[in-house]
């Protein structure tokens, strides 16, 4: 269990625009196998922006990314690409499926992406899913067509399709009232628990970091504890 | 698999919004439909035109005409010399124009594959006199069937028939101006006088119209065996041997075949009829650049659409990049999606720009013999339309695509 699934190490980002200013003042993190990470701290304290250049899809940094013992500083964009794919899973504060496809195809898009198994497979496995999210009846509706937390568990079940080491949310219950958000963090930690998945969410709710195995609180680019 | 899911998103983009789709394939095929239709109009125009051109003029004409240069042999030989000479009253010696033994060229002539037809004309000019009218004019002396070969005159004989020549060697055939001029009717006599001063008495057999005015002003037929008898002639002597080819495109490599073996001059109608030629070319590159026009526009058309599209869909592009798509699967996607604009364009504006060239067809026309609208199909145009309307769509689709590829999904998910 103490194996390290995500390493950071003197994280430094500047923005430039308007003018330039220190987002991230170094920061250094471990992540072990099977955590459930959450990052809080008050707008502008650079925890979003932290977690963007964990993805994978912010590459603007000074310091050095490594996860699942790949350093992954200074790969091109289209090796994150593939490495996202397979290794990280996304789960965003505004579920951003795509409208014109159904729940099912949805869930299914990264794994035809990855294109390690068959589409048959590829549809028992994102059905499993969906149904483990007790979403099986909405699997042929558009996915502009469900509601808010019906979205937001078929953003998690598209997240968990290629089993992913990582699972990252940026807000994932922001958007979602009382009932919906307990739900995923239910699933959140069920899936650190029984899956050994490794989830890393940014927050600005407290209950939900309270569920977390651990928190990071961040203010002006850096660690506070 | 990575392609086919590429496919996959693409083919939904397209069907999801199908009024934008069917509006971008519309634009394609609205130009590739003009370019067929304004290209086989062309064509057709420039047919017509060649086929009245053709209707007096053979693809290869050869003749013997009076050399301009004369033989001076005073001249030649005091040429270098400081001499001072003078010659008096300095005339031509009689030089004979026109081709004595025309059979000797007709032999030559009939072991080319190429050339389909041939006849011989003896052309001379004189004085048409009827009563009291009297008309310049020009006399043909044809060879009734070859004529009819190579230009098909019977079809043009408006009253008697041409054949008629054949049987009647003091029969005429007088163009239809020309005989209202002359007042003459069917079987009525008319006057010819030559240059030489001889004249005869011919038949009128039948009048012809051809769709030239100048023609049928001027010119009558007669047989050439009694052209020759009338210009006191040898029985093989023509003025003119013309000669149709299969191409008359090809021309110059005809007459490249013939010039060593036969010693008269040979003129192509290219470089008879110069402004034919130049006619052709310029309806040619106006309808080349109105139909290429159309096309860009309908490029820029879905340049807009695509930017459209992928202005809609940034947030779910920045999606797919998140979940592991890359920039060169973006890029696909788009151009599938412009490709398959293209491709469905093409194919529909085929069947209307052959359905609209088909109704134009229809059109009534009544002037210089024509019926309908001219319009003439040719398959190199089909070709061309299809290959123009796919490469501008993809052209089109590339720009936005490589733009779409190059989206940050971290600026347009942070928001």
């Amino acid at each position: 269990m103490n194996k390290t699934a995500l390493k950071v190490r003197n994280l430094i980002k500047y923005f430039y625009d308007p003018t330039t200013f220190q987002v991230l003042k170094g920061v250094s993190i471990d992540v072990t196998k099977g955590e459930f990470l959450s990052i809080i701290g008050k707008s502008g304290s650079g925890k979003s922006t932290l977690l963007y250049v964990l993805s994978t899809m912010d590459t603007d940094y000074e310091g050095e990314l490594e996860i699942n013992s790949n350093v992954l500083t200074g790969n091109s964009q289209n090796q994150l690409a593939a490495f996202r794919n397979e290794h990280i899973g996304f789960v965003f504060q505004f579920h951003y499926l795509l409208p014109e496809f159904t729940s099912l195809e949805n869930v299914m898009l990264p794994a035809l992406k990855l294109g390690k198994l068959s589409r048959k497979e590829i549809e028992d496995n994102a059905y499993e899913s969906l149904k483990k999210l007790d979403l099986q009846d909405q699997a042929l509706k558009k996915s502009n067509k469900l509601s808010g937390g019906q979205q937001q568990r078929v953003a998690i079940a598209r997240a968990l399709i290629n089993n992913p080491s990582v699972i990252m949310g940026d807000e994932p219950t922001g958007n979602l009232d009382s009932k919906n958000s307990q739900a995923v963090q239910e699933i959140l930690k069920e899936l650190a628990k029984s899956f050994g998945q490794t989830i890393i969410c940014v927050t600005h709710d407290n209950n939900f970091a309270k569920n977390s195995d651990r928190v990071i609180e961040m203010s002006d680019g850096l660690i506070l504890n | 698999m990575k392609k086919s899911i590429n496919k996959q998103i693409a083919q939904v983009h397209l069907t999801s919004k199908i009024w934008q789709t069917i509006v971008a394939v519309l634009g394609v095929t609205f130009g590739v439909s003009m370019y067929i239709f304004m290209n086989s109009f062309m064509n057709g125009v420039n047919n017509t035109q060649d086929n009245l051109a053709f209707s007096t003029l053979a693809h290869i004409r050869i003749y013997n005409e009076e050399n301009n240069h004369s033989f001076s042999p005073v001249e030649n030989y005091f040429d270098s010399s400081k001499t001072i000479y003078n010659i008096r009253n300095y005339k031509n010696i009689q030089y004979t124009d026109g081709i004595k033994n025309t059979a000797e060229i007709i032999n030559l002539l009939e072991k080319q594959n190429e050339i389909t037809g041939i006849t011989r004309q003896l052309n001379f000019s004189v004085f048409f006199r009827s009563g009291s009218q009297k008309i310049n004019g020009l006399v043909s002396g044809v060879e009734v069937d070859n004529e009819n070969k190579l230009f098909g005159n019977s079809d043009k004989v408006i009253e008697g028939k041409w054949s008629e020549l054949n049987f009647r060697k003091s029969g005429i055939i007088l163009g239809k101006v020309l005989a209202e001029n002359l007042g003459v009717k069917i079987d009525d006599n008319v006057n010819v006088l030559t240059s030489d001063g001889v004249s005869k008495n011919y038949v009128v057999v039948g009048f012809i119209e051809t769709s030239i005015k100048e023609v049928d002003k001027s010119k009558a037929y007669i047989n050439i065996a009694a052209a020759r008898q009338l210009l006191n002639k040898n029985f093989d002597y023509a003025t003119d041997v013309l000669i149709n080819i299969k191409d008359r495109d090809k021309t110059d490599d005809v007459i490249k075949e013939l010039s060593p073996v036969i010693n008269f001059q040979i003129e192509s109608w290219q470089v008879a009829n110069e402004q034919l030629l130049a006619a052709s070319e310029l309806r040619n590159i106006v309808a080349i650049a109105v139909s290429l026009t159309i096309l860009l526009v309908a490029g820029f058309g879905i340049y807009n659409i695509m930017n459209m599209t992928i202005n809609e869909k940034i947030k779910e592009i920045a999606i797919l990049k998140a979940m592991g798509f890359s920039g060169s699967d973006i890029k696909r996607i788009f151009l599938l999606q412009a490709a398959a604009i293209g491709i469905i364009g093409g194919i529909v504006g085929l069947f209307l720009g052959y359905g609209l060239s088909s109704l134009v067809n229809q059109v009534p026309f009544h002037i210089a013999g024509l019926t309908t609208l001219p319009i003439y199909y040719k398959p190199a145009d089909f070709v061309f339309a299809v290959i123009f309307g796919i490469a501008t769509t993809i052209i089109a689709g590339y720009l936005p695509s490589r733009k779409a590829s190059k989206i940050d999904p971290v600026i347009i998910i942070r928001g």
